[in-house]
């Protein structure tokens, strides 16, 4: 994983698995650590929430060795993630990659 | 876009009602169909049926309503309303008040359905915050 002084990294790898129906599947994760510019309190844990819900992959929030989905609000509030510490956001889907930047950007821009 | 379900929030007190309701509309959103009955008929600490009741219609679009009491006779009189006016898309929910309110609202916010909506207020007692 390379380094910058970029506070937003990712990191991706897209795999395609050929399923038994003659059809292409193309599954990718998608992965980004955002250095948080505001602590992660009730307001911006609910529109990380509703964003999540959104997406069909299935996306996580990892903060000091804890991992929790993002569609649930109290859990992600429950991670305590303060101003200055680093959340990843991850996502394994078809929109993996939409995923992971939406709610990057929405932790990015959290006040 | 799709009908939302509706959050109906019980409480002993009219003030603590409101208070949460601009809560949840804050964290959540200000679009999904939220009603309150707080305090009694005439504005006392207590719980009044018709209140009940008419937050029940207030917050139906048609696709659910979950009732969260918040403690004591809110339960019981959510009960006795939905007793007598038994709907399998009206359903009370054992949760938190402000956390259960909280993440049903948020839910429900994202279209999610009746079933996931009551679950994410269940779910809400688990969910540690420290």
């Amino acid at each position: 994983m390379s380094t910058s002084s970029d506070p937003v990294t990712t990191t991706a790898t897209t795999t395609s698995t050929y399923e038994s129906t003659s059809t292409y599947e193309t599954t990718s994760t998608y992965e980004t650590a955002v250095v948080l510019p505001a602590d992660l309190h009730a307001r911006p844990a609910g529109q990380l929430a509703r964003a999540a819900a959104g997406f069909t992959s299935a996306i996580q929030l990892e903060h000091a060795d804890r991992t929790v989905n993002p569609t649930g609000v109290l859990a992600v509030m429950g991670l305590g993630a303060t101003a200055g510490s680093t959340v990843t956001v991850r996502a394994e889907g078809h929109d993996a990659e939409q995923a992971v930047t939406a709610l990057a950007a929405l932790l990015a821009t959290a006040e | 876009m799709s009908a939302t379900v509706g959050i109906v929030l019980v409480s002993h007190s009219a003030e603590l009602a409101a208070g949460l309701r601009l809560l949840v509309e804050q964290i959540g959103s200000d679009t999904v169909p939220l009603a309150t009955a707080g305090g009694t008929d005439d504005g006392r600490i207590g719980t009044s049926y018709d209140l009940v009741l008419a937050a029940v219609r207030t917050a139906d679009r048609g696709v659910g309503v979950v009732v969260l009491p918040d403690l004591g006779s809110s339960v019981l009189t959510a009960r006795t309303v939905l007793e007598d006016h038994p709907r399998p898309d009206v359903l009370i929910v054992d949760a938190p008040f402000v956390e259960g309110a909280v993440a049903a609202v948020v839910t429900a916010a994202s279209g999610a359905d009746l079933k996931t909506v009551a679950d994410a207020a269940k779910e809400a007692r688990h969910v540690h915050k420290l």
